[in-house]
């Protein structure tokens, strides 16, 4: 299933590229100009997307009819039993970059490695204690290195 | 030739270069020892680092990565059955019988000696043909650039994935990421949406390290992979094993089964050398082949001394196969060396066929550090053998966050900008996504490297001459072309047979 729509959403990838690549401004190139490649590739992008589909199509209807059918409250039950941390550091990964901005580097790294931490692992004491200690030495070691080695400026933000 | 070698030999055995590949070489061996840590990974977050050094230091401390990285998988492998990374799977079979039987110390020595010999036997190989490969590359035209870069994206896409459609699916999404920002001959803007973030084209590592990284992270948030991390450090824990590891004594027992080993080695060096096909293929048909050839194949499984030599032989010599194409034709075999060529382009060096004529002392830096690290790798692994055991034991909940904060730093060390963190956050997406669904990502990686190369190959030679047939009736052009067809000819028809076998099977 999964599977079919990765390939409708690369055929509408393919299609906007294909689309797209007609508005380009044309210099004096007679044959090839800078819309032609990207529109090869998603050419061959759509025809091979739409060969998964089919595939991938008739597998789902021949192992429907034999499959046991499943409560669908239950499968999203599982699916998010699987999956929880998987979602959950994805969106506190993306706060974490997006306050990165405001609250600046250090901070907010620090905040998140004890934050996405305790959210993976277990919340002992002695775990605390580890990842506060790590979260503290990896930032600051990581800043003072990459800003006096490579002269790197990272975001400072509102507090230093 | 033997300019090369003096050049390569100036540039690296000096005191700083010589312990920046040390260093690297540890970090190889680590990360190949902790579940959930890739060599692939380790060599992404190693690049924001060599940034500040110059290109061959750089190259270096990759190539030392590497090295490490092939035969840091053998202790868990010997000691506990499990595979650290996949190169070693093969190694399991023997090596871990073996250990079962007392013998742990044997073990290790020996996959530490075959690992080691068949690192210098790959080395012979590199230096002997990568040279003669680039010359035969100076004599191809566009036609035959653009050919051989679509003859190696359908072999890598053949040989990765679980099918051919799958694997070219991942081609062209690689190549379709290349083509945002600045057309690389006419320098149009395109596909950036008027998004400012986009304008500038998508980094190449920012896809790399997010496909790469990122999505292994993901992954080994789910449960069940949460689930088998804690039945594995449970059984760890009871390990504690004693073993001595004996060098002279062992190494006279890998040197007496030089077929084994030199067979073993020019196997994986031949795997290496395909788009694509890496340790991880290698270190499988080598103990394959050692079994058929051997005279007592029975042994094999039972803990024999040929097994643990072929399978560490088969990885670790991917190593000098895998550069081959890298240094002669810019063209990386797998995603490691695909960044140490985008290691170059940082520092402003153009891979290709040029690459050993124009750079000669990157070129020898390469191949001596190569030397150099497997050296390295043998010293460190006799006498840290004991220290890096204890590595293993890093919990997953520092592992993620923290290796997420490296690959932010290491993503905005690259431009300073910071609109190339949500590309990252993107890519790490997509890349889990294809991954769940066994899209494979080296083709889409090397699509993003090779996309803008084939494309510019390609307008040039319509530039040159508008007769497309061209790439027809140029004899080197159409061999690779016939080349490709067959290679996804080939895929088909074997799946084809496999299914049909399957169902066979069962009815």
């Amino acid at each position: 299933m999964g599977e079919i729509l990765i390939g409708v959403a690369l055929i509408a990838l393919g299609a906007v590229i294909y689309l797209q690549s007609n508005d380009f401004p044309a210099l004096n190139e007679v044959h090839l100009d800078a819309g032609s490649f990207p529109k090869l590739i998603a050419g061959l992008l759509i025809l091979l997307s739409l060969l998964l589909i089919i595939k991938q199509g008739l597998a789902l209807m021949k192992s429907q009819s034999t499959g046991e059918r499943q409560g669908a409250g239950e499968r999203v039950r599982d699916f998010y039993k699987e999956y929880k941390l998987v979602i959950l550091t994805l969106l506190v990964f993306f706060v974490y970059i997006f306050l990165m901005q405001f609250i600046g580097f250090v901070v907010s790294t620090i905040v998140f490695i004890i934050f996405t931490g305790l959210l993976v692992g277990s919340r002992a004491k002695k775990d605390i204690m580890v990842i506060t200690i790590v979260s503290v030495a990896v930032t600051l070691g990581t800043y003072f290195f990459f800003e006096n080695f490579l002269n790197v400026r990272f975001p400072s933000g509102i507090f230093f | 030739m033997m300019d090369l070698f003096i050049l390569g030999i100036a540039e690296i055995f000096q005191w700083r270069i010589l312990l920046i590949i040390l260093v690297g070489v540890i970090v190889g061996i680590l990360a190949g020892l902790i579940p959930g840590f890739t060599v692939a990974m380790a060599i992404v977050l190693t690049l924001p680092l060599t940034f500040g050094m110059d290109p061959v230091s750089g190259v270096a401390a990759m190539v030392g990565v590497f090295v490490g990285g092939m035969s840091g998988g053998l202790i868990t492998a010997a000691l506990l059955g499990i595979p650290g990374t996949p190169s070693s799977i093969a190694t399991t079979f023997d090596a871990y019988p073996m250990a079962q039987k007392g013998e742990p110390g044997k073990a290790l020595s020996i996959g530490i000696w075959a690992s080691f010999l068949s690192s210098i036997i790959s080395f012979i190989l590199l230096v002997s043909i990568a040279p003669q490969i680039s010359k035969f590359a100076l004599m191809m035209g566009p036609w035959e650039m653009f050919s051989l870069i679509v003859v190696s994206l359908t072999i890598i896409a053949s040989v990765t994935g679980d099918s051919i459609i799958k694997g070219l699916i991942a081609g062209l999404f690689g190549i379709l990421i290349a083509t945002v920002g600045a057309d690389p001959i006419s320098g149009i803007s395109r596909f950036s949406f008027d998004l400012q973030t986009l304008r500038a084209g998508i980094p190449f590592l920012v896809v790399l390290i997010g496909m790469f990284a990122i999505s292994r992270l993901l992954v080994s948030l789910e449960r069940k992979e949460l689930d088998k991390d804690d039945a594995k450090r449970a059984e760890e824990k009871l390990k504690d094993v004693q073993f001595v590891l004996r060098p002279i004594h062992t190494m006279l027992i890998v040197l007496k089964k030089p077929w084994t080993l030199l067979g073993s080695s020019s196997i994986g060096a031949i795997i290496g050398a395909i788009p694509g096909a890496g340790g991880s293929i290698a270190n499988i048909v080598a103990y394959d082949q050692a079994k058929k050839w051997s005279k007592n194949p029975e042994k094999f499984g039972t803990g024999c001394e040929e097994g643990v030599i072929a399978s560490e032989a088969g990885n670790n010599s991917t190593v000098g196969g895998d550069l081959i194409p890298t240094v002669a034709l810019g063209i990386p075999g797998s995603a490691v060396t695909a960044v140490l060529l985008s290691a170059l382009m940082v520092h402003g060096i153009t891979p290709g066929p040029l690459l050993i004529v124009n750079e000669p002392n990157i070129v020898g830096g390469i191949f001596f550090a190569f030397l150099v690290a497997s050296f390295w790798m043998l010293i460190t692994q006799f006498l840290g053998m004991r220290y890096f055991m204890k590595v293993t034991q890093v919990p997953v909940q520092v592992l993620v966050p923290v290796i997420l904060v490296l690959c932010v730093i290491g993503t905005f060390v690259l431009n300073n900008r910071f609109t190339d963190l949500y590309i990252l956050i993107v890519m790490g997406f997509i890349g889990y996504l294809f991954t769940k669904y066994n899209f494979s990502l080296a083709p889409a990686i090397i699509g993003v490297i090779l996309g803008p190369i084939a494309e510019v190959n390609l307008r040039r030679a319509v530039m040159a001459d508008p007769e497309w047939t061209l790439f027809l009736t140029r004899p080197i052009s159409l061999t690779f072309l016939i080349l490709a067809v067959l290679s996804i000819v080939f895929t088909a028809w074997q799946n084809y047979r496999t299914n049909y076998r399957l169902k066979k099977n069962i009815s």
